[in-house]
């Protein structure tokens, strides 16, 4: 079991941020329990729960059976009458098996009957392990394009922690989606106050810069960083946009910012049809194209599934030299 | 295709699953009435009264539909004993969950009958406590909910039975249907866990027609209620067809109710047309929840009595003598039968209870008519704040 944060601490890595949120708002809140495949002794695919059968006991640390349909509606039931169930999906792929009660009963309810469904789901994903097609996917839109669900990316551990303690007290059906490659490598201070009561959309800028643009979640936040620090020494100088809340979308400081510097990107490691940048290129458009000197770009995963040799999916995943390159062309328009 | 060939387009071939006698009987749990005694008389006096209001309920809103004032209609003529019984096993602090035919569960579930018909029963209902709170209200606002008004539970945002209402001063939770067949068998399932969770000893039931049995949602809600000992019923309302699909193409197991076999938990087929019979396996289930053995599947047999949805034609899937026989097995009839046999009615007592359920729909619905329509340009929120 992890040590009380109540206090600020020092770098924390993503993984333990994740647990620390859990066991803190548990140890807060009698009614938060967690739900899961092999999560109760075993601790989880990825440990987060690691002790907190010990600390917590059965009741509040629920093995499912292999079941994400039966599991998250019998989240969504109980989270009527007044349990705050937090459901770990193993790897956040296989939420597809638990769709139809995410996006027509969880999703739909309070707009429905005005009675609020309390539900986080945890949902590990993205690639970077070769891990194959079925444990690697980032499916973030699937949900984004539903009315009623709320949707966090963090990249940072403080964020992790603050907004999974957040997406607990908040009365919504939150997606939680964690990214995998992240647990273990990056490493930040925890922010542990104060802890908001609700997932409200969140923008911020990480590096400001004058010329060009950027937005991005999760993982693709670190590479964009490392891709800013690259041009910057050619002179470029470019605007980082993290984006640790997808919905509800704050684009109004990602508007402030393109009329700023007059050229955009969105960078993401989903794929490219249809999928988040296309909305939020949609958005610029619609609110600052008169500013715009370049069309708005999209660095995003090609349309297919996360092959599974490492190179092959090396060569998918936007990395730090082609965000650079697509950049650069960016500029030259 | 010859002309012996009997498997043309519109010939009406029978539904192996369609009760050969009048139900099927290897599981079937009859009707455990004492013979003569006054107080299971008593007991189906009551549920008849529920009965009969469920039906009027329907007649109407049937009738609405065929003069064009209503949309859509699916009836819960045929299911009353089922759903009068099981919401009779049920009370105050227990959470329900209902489907598109269990109209007879809700107005049990929510209404005072003495309140509303007074001294239609000469004493407070028995079997169980009536709903505290505003029976009137809470019909008128049942009777807005269908036709779309404003003081509907969803102001108008949503159909017929698609609502939830919860009271909880008075313990009521009932939690309406989505469209999505099967999805809400996990949500009733997860109320009851809330209840586990919480150390109380309420319970949880639920409505499911046979051809959702076959959704994976069946399934994964069973199997972890049972591994988790939720207090939790289901009741399937095998009514032996689904829109136009027969049992014999729905499942090809001899009982539904044998399911409960592979999940290690009591399963009980019961003769969904006698609602003392029915009353009997929920108590039992209920019982058995409530002290912590965890769910029952209940099989209830009904007959098909109208189509899928009224003004469709899947009626004319079901062979006429099939149709005859559950025209024969009407719930009402057979509870207004015993009643009559027992001593226990007139022929013009039921018919004077008949016409005052009637006349107390009528008057409600039309009271609702003429409450205002919503807002067209309101806006609701997606998230809750
Ligand atoms: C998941 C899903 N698939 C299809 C439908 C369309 N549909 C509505 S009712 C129905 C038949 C339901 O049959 P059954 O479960 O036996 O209930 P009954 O209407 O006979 O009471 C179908 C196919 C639906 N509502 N949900
Ligand atoms: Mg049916």
């Amino acid at each position: 079991m992890q040590t009380d944060t109540s206090t600020e601490s020092d770098d924390t890595l993503y993984v333990d941020a994740i647990s620390a949120a859990l066991a803190d708002e548990m140890r807060a809140d009698p009614d938060v329990v967690l739900m899961g495949q092999d999560i109760a002794g075993h601790g989880g695919a990825f440990k987060i729960t690691r002790g907190f059968l010990e600390e917590f006991g059965d009741q509040r640390v629920r093995n499912t059976p292999i079941a994400e349909s039966g599991t998250i509606g019998i989240a969504i039931g109980s989270s009527m009458l007044g349990i705050k169930p937090v459901v770990e999906m193993q790897f956040a792929d296989f939420v597809s098996c638990g769709f139809n009660q995410i996006v027509n009963v969880a999703a739909k309810m309070y707009w429905r009957t005005k009675h609020p469904v309390p539900l986080v789901i945890r949902l590990p994903g993205g690639g970077g392990m070769g891990a194959g097609a079925f444990h690697s996917q980032n499916i973030e839109n699937w949900f984004l394009h539903t009315p009623g669900l709320k949707v966090v990316s963090p990249a940072y551990s403080g964020d992790a922690y603050r907004l999974l303690r957040a997406a607990i007290r908040d009365p919504n059906p939150v997606l939680y989606f964690e990214h995998k490659f992240l647990y273990r490598r990056e490493r930040s201070p925890l922010q542990t106050a104060p802890i908001p009561d609700r997932i409200l959309g969140e923008s911020s800028i990480l590096r400001s810069g004058t010329d060009i643009t950027t937005v991005s979640w999760g993982w693709m936040t670190h590479r964009t960083l490392e891709a800013a620090e690259i041009l910057s020494q050619e002179g470029i100088e470019v605007e980082v946009i993290d984006l640790p809340v997808l919905s509800p979308l704050d684009h109004r400081g990602i508007i402030a910012s393109v009329e700023k510097t007059q050229r955009a990107a969105i960078i993401h490691e989903a794929t490219c049809t249809g999928g988040f940048g296309a909305e939020i290129a949609a958005r610029i458009c619609d609110e600052a194209i008169w500013s715009l000197d370049a069309p708005v770009r999209r660095i995003t995963y090609p349309d297919s599934p996360p092959p599974f040799h490492k190179g092959l999916e090396a060569s998918r995943i936007p990395s730090p030299e082609r965000i650079c390159s697509e950049l650069r062309q960016l500029l030259e328009v | 295709m010859t002309d012996q060939d009997p498997d043309t387009a519109h010939s009406r071939k029978p539904n192996p699953g369609a009760p050969s006698s009048a139900v099927p009987v290897s599981h079937v749990e009859s009707s455990p009435r004492p013979v003569g005694s006054r107080a299971a008389f008593y007991s189906l006096r009551e549920m008849h009264a529920y009965m009969r209001l469920a039906r009027e309920w329907d007649l109407r809103f049937e009738k609405m539909f065929r003069t064009g004032a209503l949309s859509k209609w699916y009836s819960s003529v045929g299911n009353e004993a089922t759903t009068v019984a099981s919401a009779c096993a049920i009370e105050a602090g227990d959470s329900l969950l209902t489907l598109h035919r269990d109209s007879g569960a809700i107005l049990r579930h929510y209404l005072d009958i003495n309140a509303l018909l007074p001294g239609i029963l000469p004493q407070d209902p028995a079997i169980r406590k009536p709903m505290g709170g505003d029976s009137k209200q809470r019909f008128l606002r049942l009777a807005c909910q269908m036709l779309g008004r404003e003081n509907g539970f969803s102001s108008g945002h949503e159909r017929s039975y698609h609502y939830n209402l919860f009271e909880e001063e008075w313990g009521l939770f009932h939690i309406g249907m989505i469209s999505h067949l099967g999805s809400m068998i996990p949500v009733a399932a997860g109320t009851a866990f809330a209840f586990q969770q919480q150390g109380s000893d309420r319970v949880a039931i639920n409505f499911i027609g046979e051809g959702a049995t076959s959704t994976g949602d069946f399934h994964e809600a069973l199997n972890i209620a049972s591994v988790w000992k939720l207090p939790f019923i289901l009741v399937i309302e095998n009514n032996r067809w689904a829109f136009s699909t027969p049992t014999s193409q729905q499942y090809a197991c001899d009982h539904l109710a044998d399911r409960a076999l592979g999940y290690g938990i009591p399963g009980v087929q019961v003769d969904g047309t006698d609602a003392e019979a029915v009353l009997s396996v929920m108590q039992t289930a209920v019982a058995r929840a409530r002290a912590g053995d965890g769910p029952t599947l209940v099989e209830a047999m009904l007959g098909r009595h109208r189509g899928h949805s009224e003004g469709d034609d899947s009626l004319q899937q079901v062979p006429e003598q099939e149709l005859q026989q559950y025209g024969e097995q009407d719930p009402l009839d057979l509870a207004e039968k015993r009643l009559i046999d027992g001593g226990v009615f007139s022929r013009a007592w039921i018919d004077e209870v008949s016409e005052r359920c009637a006349s107390l729909v009528i008057d409600t619905v039309d009271q609702a008519m003429s409450m205002p329509e919503p807002d067209v340009h309101q806006a609701r929120s997606i998230y809750a704040d």
